[in-house]
């Protein structure tokens, strides 16, 4: 029993951290109709950044949140070169931020090689009835929540957050009314920057990254994403945790190499199901 | 001369041209050429399905990695190699047919999604069977034979690369000419109004993707008796999303987009690495720059030239007889096809 | 409020507009009308900046707000916050005016905009401009896909706001008759090209209009 417990909460904190990469993912998607690539660099980035400054003897809240902006800044980055240039299409913007991505590699192993780094996170457990909990399982799922109410408020609740809803329903109309369809794009990036940044950073801890972790971080953050239909966010935290546990499950009770198979059948099993659900014509959305 | 006649020995002179340099070069060029070959081949079958048939791919390298192994297990259980040849395609045409049917339900980024995750599984499956050698992979390839000749030498694969190209690109012309292929041209500007014309939808865009299989699986083949050796590792998935940049950057929904696209990636990607290790920086050097000069490269292309290389040679390309405008990234057939939601 | 001098525009090597020159007043109602393609739409992007102008001057005094053709709302987005979004400019978001305005809007206002009838749209993108609050209003292809009665009460509800508020309305239609009943001056255009400038009540009798379209000549206007 208490390995199936361990194997849950491993599961969960994983899946949130999938699910904080989904959630750049779909902000980014939402307002300007772009999937980004680059978004498990993002989380990269912080990761290896946030080591780097701990490793010089800054404090831990602070680092965390060097790094962060860091892949912030990033994201604005990446948006400047996706959507700058007006008229290029979402497809070309795709393999813009894969470009990215990739430029992203050559300045990761510049500055930190092509070795993989970590660092230490909250230590010591919990004690949860009978149970140990790792306390930075508990950090994780925390910040997951945090960051996950707080963009359910700010796209529900907020007028800003309306009209950055409105430029990916519909940018034509946003902009007849005064939106800068542009300038929230680069909004967009930037928070999809952030989001990947928390992701990378709360992620580390568990399990060290290098230039090429970016690849499984995307591809599970794309697989959360996609449950959720690139649209809402609440979707992605769900989808990202059933997927994390399903991981989890298989990797502790049958064979580890199978836990991403197994996880990438399911999504494709749910796609489809959905999928063969709907009338043949009608088009999903894109 | 007319545009067909034009077109023609401008064909024939690209097919010279491919067999001079196979007959040509010296060994070490001709390893990277087999390699620009065997992607070429992968690369018409993406152009087609995503110029074409409108559709995304992000899994051709599952396919390949099909067609490669279906060869190596052949021969190295002591069937004729040609035999495995011939299989390859077939049984990357197959696995195609069965994901294919599923898959081919969804749209945009979930089949995007789908075909990559598909890779992933595909390499996960190699991995684990002890008739692929699992993650250690396959050795001891024999050479291909056919009949009493054995390409035992890198010229032999070059040859036999360059046909392949020109089989494939030749069916694939036949194909886009005939009725079923201006089908699929109607597909790709609008589903809905090419159903309602009467166009099997389904069954067309299982054709097409089948197609683009058979494509990989046999470049795979061709692989497998060059190199002697395969193993998961050879297939990564960044090799199918490497596909669709050769495509985008030569301009979908061409043949000789598809070759340029090819091998200006192919080729700079080497010429970069051939720079950096030759001028004596740490180790990691040639990575950096290879990935920093390329992605730059890839990101100028894709915001400045969304109709691809090919659209550099003018506007009016002869597709099918007919002139037409190759089709830009996001913008197929000439109409952009805006998917909106309906609920 | 709004003076259009000798507007070219271009779409490569196709002229859109040919030297076009339209003004709208102070509390003016003006009619646009041409068949399918004459440019109507090209024009009005032209004077919200959406498209670029070879030549020409736009003189706007005063705010503009455009109603684009198919209403093109916020689809997934709810009434209330379509209309709010309209005051993205402006900065006045009280909506309460609007439903008085519109009374049938007020109960579908938490709906998501694309679960409306087509009247019912049509209602919440004229709202949307009008949050803006500009001095005129330019709406392209009101009545497209509408049913009569609907056209005339949104007709209804506009000349009231131009006799109440002076608001200025700029009526892009291919359908002449609604366009030319409610506004006193039109314009008629054809490939680009101005054919006929006048009062409305000319205008419906000449058989330039009647050239401007395809098939039956038009009905006296009342």
């Amino acid at each position: 029993m208490s390995a199936f417990f361990s194997y849950l909460v491993h599961g969960i904190a994983v899946g949130c951290g999938f699910a904080l990469i989904a959630s750049g993912l779909i902000i980014i998607y939402r307002v300007t109709r772009v999937v980004n690539l680059a978004q498990g660099m993002f989380a990269v980035l912080a990761g290896l950044a946030a080591a780097s400054l701990l490793d010089a003897g800054l404090p831990h809240g602070l680092a965390e949140v060097i790094a962060t902006l860091a892949a912030a800044t990033a994201g604005l980055i990446t948006g400047v070169v996706a959507i700058g240039k007006r008229g290029t299409h979402p497809e070309a913007s795709l393999i813009a931020t894969l470009g990215v991505g990739i430029f992203g590699y050559a300045l990761e192993i510049s500055v930190w090689g092509d070795q993989p780094r970590s660092f230490a996170g909250l230590s010591g457990q919990l004690e949860l009835s009978d149970f140990q909990v790792s306390k930075q399982y508990l950090l994780i799922i925390f910040v997951t929540l945090v960051v996950f109410g707080g963009l359910e408020l700010f796209f529900e609740r907020t007028y800003f957050g309306k009209a950055l809803t409105a430029c990916a329903s519909n940018p034509k109309a946003a902009r007849l009314v005064g939106i800068e369809v542009t300038r929230m794009g680069l909004f967009g990036f930037t928070l999809g920057g952030a989001l990947g940044g928390v992701a990378g950073v709360v992620l580390t801890p568990l399990s060290p990254v290098s230039y090429d972790s970016d690849m499984p971080l995307f591809v599970n953050g794309f697989a959360a994403a996609i449950l959720a239909g690139l649209k809402q966010p609440v979707l992605a935290l769900a989808g990202g945790v059933a997927l994390g546990v399903a991981e989890a499950m298989v990797a502790g009770y049958a064979k580890a190499s199978y836990q991403s198979s197994l996880a990438l059948v399911l999504c494709l099993v749910i796609l489809v199901a959905q999928a063969a659900r709907r009338p043949a014509l009608q088009v999903a959305d894109q | 001369m007319t545009p067909i006649a034009r077109e023609r020995v401008a064909l024939g002179v690209l097919v010279a041209g491919g067999l001079a340099a196979a007959a040509l070069l010296d060994d070490s060029a001709l390893s990277l050429y087999v390699l620009l070959l065997l992607s070429a081949i992968v690369t018409v079958g993406v152009s087609l399905v995503m110029g074409h048939a409108g559709q995304v791919t992000l899994g051709q390298g599952a396919f390949y990695a099909c067609g490669a192994y279906t060869a190596g297990i052949t021969a190295t259980l002591g069937g004729p190699s040609l035999l495995g040849l011939a299989l390859a395609p077939l049984a990357a045409a197959a696995l195609a047919v069965v994901i294919g049917v599923p898959l081919l339900l969804l749209r945009g980024h979930h089949l995007a999604f789908a075909t990559l995750a598909m890779h992933l599984i595909v390499l996960s499956l190699i991995g684990e069977m002890t008739i692929t050698g699992g993650d250690v992979g396959l050795q001891g390839i024999p050479r291909l034979s056919i009949g009493p000749l054995e390409l035992d030498s890198i010229r032999s694969y070059a040859y036999l690369s360059c046909l392949g190209l020109v089989s494939v690109a030749l069916i694939t012309r036949n194909v886009l000419s005939s009725r079923p292929g201006r089908a699929l041209r109607a597909l790709s500007s609008s589903e809905v109004a090419a159903a309602s014309s009467g166009v099997a939808v389904g069954r067309y865009k299982l054709a097409v993707f089948a197609l683009s299989a058979a494509y990989a699986g046999l470049a795979g083949g061709i692989y497998a008796f060059h190199i002697g050796y395969l193993a998961p590792g050879s297939f990564p998935v960044l090799l199918s999303i490497e596909y669709v940049v050769m495509a985008a950057i030569g301009g979908l929904g061409t043949i000789s987009g598809a070759v340029i696209g090819t091998a200006s990636v192919v080729l700079l990607v080497d010429a970069l690495s051939r720079l950096a290790t030759s001028s004596g920086m740490p180790s990691t050097a040639p990575v950096i720059l290879s990935y920093a000069v390329y992605a730059v490269l890839l990101v100028l292309a894709v915001l400045f030239l969304p109709g691809g290389l090919v659209s550099l040679l003018g506007s009016v390309r002869t597709r099918l007889g007919r002139r037409e405008r190759p089709f830009a990234l996001g913008n197929h057939g000439g109409a952009t096809p805006r998917r909106r939601r309906t609920t | 409020m709004i003076a259009v001098e000798d507007v070219v525009v271009r779409y490569g090597s196709a002229t859109a507009l040919d030297r076009v020159s339209l003004t709208v007043g102070a509390g003016e109602m003006v009619a646009l009308i041409g068949a399918n393609g004459a440019g109507k739409s090209t024009l009005l992007n032209a004077i919200s900046r959406v498209v670029p102008t070879s030549k020409g001057v736009i003189r706007i005094r005063g705010s503009f707000a455009h109603v684009p053709e198919g209403r093109q709302l916020f689809s997934d987005l709810s009434v209330d916050d379509n209309l709010r979004l309209g005051a993205f400019r402006s900065g006045d978001r009280q909506t309460a005016w609007i439903y008085e305005l519109m009374p049938e809007l007020e109960r579908v206002r938490k709906q998501r905009a694309d679960s409306l009838s087509g009247g019912q749209q049509q209602m919440v993108a004229i709202g949307r401009g009008l949050m803006a609050r500009p001095d005129v209003i330019a709406i392209d292809e009101m009545s497209l896909g509408l049913a009569p009665k609907i056209v005339q009460a949104i007709a209804r509800q506009l000349a009231a706001l131009n006799e109440s508020d002076g608001l200025g309305v700029l009526l892009v239609e291919q359908s002449a008759r609604v366009a030319l009943s409610l506004c006193s001056k039109a314009y008629v255009l054809e490939s680009g090209r101005l054919v006929a400038e006048g009062a409305s009540r000319d205008l419906a009798n000449s058989c330039l209009v009647e050239s401007a379209y395809l098939g039956s000549p038009l009905e006296e206007a009342t």
